[in-house]
């Protein structure tokens, strides 16, 4: 096994370092010159000036690229050039909504998935079938913001139930805190549900069709016994690996929603420093974006040996 | 036996193409939800198309005597802030959202289609890097990847289809590179190669065809991830810039009106749904027509 973690971990170095590439390379892809993209025409030429030595950029690219790589090792991911605060602090200050709402997301979209495909695929093609199979679809083509939209409309300015916008930290003030996330979570909940529903159904036909699930019902199991005990845990390997996929969908769908309901998360973050110009941060935030997404893709890939021993041992 | 006589002994025979085609589009026609898709479709480029002559206002003109109309007779989808019929700006971001899902699909496959083959057939250090390189692409959640790159190439169309090609580039790039493993050591490949012909004939007779269909069934279901990509970027304010209309920046600009005048919102809305749900019946009809055994 950590024979297996090993080599994962050394097939992600030279991404990584792509990744660092790529992430470096935004700020000269930029057309014109970087410095009078994120300063005013007003600012004057000596604080550009200072802005451009500060960012390095009157170095030679191979040199600003080795410096940039020095500091990033040393954990220093550049300042923001709005509040001038270290860029891992902005993070730090916003990746408390951003979890909650991924957590919350996530409990949602499992809780309406699993019933949702266990009844589709045990009764399928029946008009149960064809409800599970139209949700999944509903879920698929809505986008998120859409989505956000028709739950603000009804939820909150037709029946006034939940907030609309703004965020409340649930553990400091619980009921409330939790209101304010409840339609971000269910928005970013039902297209992953949807995706889920989808994946797991199918796998659970295939499951299902096993001989080893017709001996279980021979030795007179119950339905339920048998779902339970022989035919989830063999079809959960297809949604692990959609869950995988799906992150930087969540990731992405987490970017919209928190734009939609003023929730102050990572996604925010970014949407605001790209409109702000803030390339420093951009490059900082997105570089972590990458790094937590490389590794959520590393344990989905080491959660499969633990659900099925056979890739465990290949 | 020399090796051009061997080589033809074994050569495959070439498949009926013909029948091929018509046996895949009966399979495509016979599944249930695909006329309805291709009819939206069809419906949707025609619009699109036509939008000069179907559009019953200009898109751009405003009426301030006549804001947040609710949908009638004389504007069917109503106005929004400004006095602008909903419906004529609905029709012309039609032409936005085609054109972005498929444009951008058609660069990503262009682009990913030449270097998965580079990698396939060049393999060893080369073959390496392009497809870490694709590895470091896919690394980045596709919005934020787009969101990033669009931020730098500038807002507006032409930012965006190329972001969203970037994005969609190594899905190809892995399809073609597998196919071009798979084909070049095939027996005719051998054959060809063995009776003199260069690389990019090979390519251009062999390998093409035989990629053609994984391509086109990832394009076919890749078009709809586009547009709805094209209309989130548009909606966070980095698509087509206002005035003109596409239908993320329309709903992202009616949201603020969402108790008075929530047309401005779901005319749009409903518009983008219908058309990704029926990009998604096509694409399904053209997988399965296609290649039945990736069929879901």
């Amino acid at each position: 096994m950590a024979e297996v973690v090993l080599r994962r971990l050394l097939a992600t170095v030279p991404v990584l370092l792509l990744v660092t590439a790529g992430v470096f390379a935004l700020l000269h892809l930029t057309p014109g010159d970087p410095v009078d993209a994120m300063m005013a025409e007003s600012a004057d030429a000596s604080t550009k000036e200072s802005l451009r030595r500060e960012l390095g950029l009157d170095r030679p690219i191979a040199v600003q690229y080795a410096a940039w790589m020095g500091r990033l090792l040393r954990g220093d991911l550049g300042r923001s050039i709005r509040n001038g605060e270290p860029v891992l602090e902005n993070v730090s200050r916003r990746i408390r909504p951003s979890l909650q709402l991924a957590l919350l997301a996530m409990a949602i979209a499992l809780t309406i998935a699993f019933p949702v495909a266990i009844a589709s695929a045990v009764r399928h093609n029946t008009g149960v079938d064809r409800l599970g199979t139209t949700f999944a679809l509903f879920g698929i083509c809505m986008p998120n913001f859409l989505l956000a939209l028709l739950l603000i409309f009804v939820f909150g300015v037709t029946l006034r139930w939940l907030p609309i916008s703004g965020y409340l930290d649930p553990l400091e003030e619980g009921w409330s805190g939790l209101r304010s996330l409840i339609l971000p979570a269910v928005t970013l909940g039902l297209a992953l549900a949807a995706v889920i529903t989808r994946t797991l159904r199918s796998s659970l036909l295939e499951a299902l069709a096993e001989d080893y699930v017709r001996t279980a019902r021979a030795k007179g199991l119950s339905e339920w016994v048998v779902i339970r005990g022989h035919v989830l845990k063999n079809a959960l390997i297809p949604v692990v690996t959609v869950l995988g996929l799906q992150l930087g969908t969540l990731i992405g769908g987490a970017v919209i929603t928190e734009y939609v309901f003023a929730l102050p998360g990572v996604g925010r973050l970014v949407v605001d420093a790209v409109f702000a110009r803030d390339y420093p941060l951009v490059q900082g935030v997105i570089l972590l974006i990458a790094l937590g997404f490389i590794v959520s893709n590393l344990l989905v890939d080491l959660l499969y040996g633990y659900i099925d021993p056979r890739i465990r041992l290949r | 036996m020399d090796t051009s006589t061997r080589a033809f002994v074994f050569a495959e025979p070439a498949p009926a193409v013909n029948d091929r085609r018509w046996g895949a589009l009966r399979r495509a026609a016979r599944a249930r939800l695909a006329p309805f898709g291709a009819a939206v479709l069809l419906a949707a480029i025609v619009v699109a198309l036509a939008a000069p002559l179907l559009s019953p206002y200009d898109p751009l003109a405003q009426d301030l005597g006549n804001v947040l109309a609710r949908p009638g007779r004389v504007h069917w989808l109503g106005t929004d802030n400004v006095g602008r019929d909903v419906l004529s700006r609905v029709i012309w971001g039609t032409r936005v959202s085609l054109v972005a899902g498929f444009v951008s699909v058609a660069i990503a496959a262009a682009a990913g289609g030449v270097l998965g083959m580079l990698a396939g057939y060049a393999g060893g250090r080369a073959d390496g890097v392009v497809m870490r390189l694709m590895d470091a692409v896919l690394s980045l959640p596709p919005l934020v990847l787009a969101l990033a790159l669009g931020a730098v190439l500038g807002a507006g169309l032409t930012g965006v289809l190329l972001a969203l090609g970037v994005v969609y580039t190594p899905a190809f790039a892995r399809l073609m590179r597998g196919q071009v493993l798979s084909v070049k050591t095939r027996d005719y490949v051998e054959a060809a190669r063995a009776l003199g012909a260069s690389g990019w004939w090979i390519a251009r007779r062999h390998v093409l065809p035989n990629a053609a269909t994984p391509i086109v069934v990832q394009a076919s279901l890749s078009v709809a991830f586009a547009i709805l990509a094209e209309a989130s970027l548009s909606f966070l304010g980095l698509g087509i810039q206002p005035p003109a209309a596409s239908w993320g920046s329309m709903i992202n600009a009616g949201r603020g009106y969402l108790q008075q005048a929530p047309w401005i919102v779901f005319g749009p809305g409903a518009a983008l749904f219908v058309t990704v749900v029926a990009l998604n019946f096509v694409g399904d009809a053209i997988r399965d027509g296609l290649d039945p055994r990736l069929r879901g």
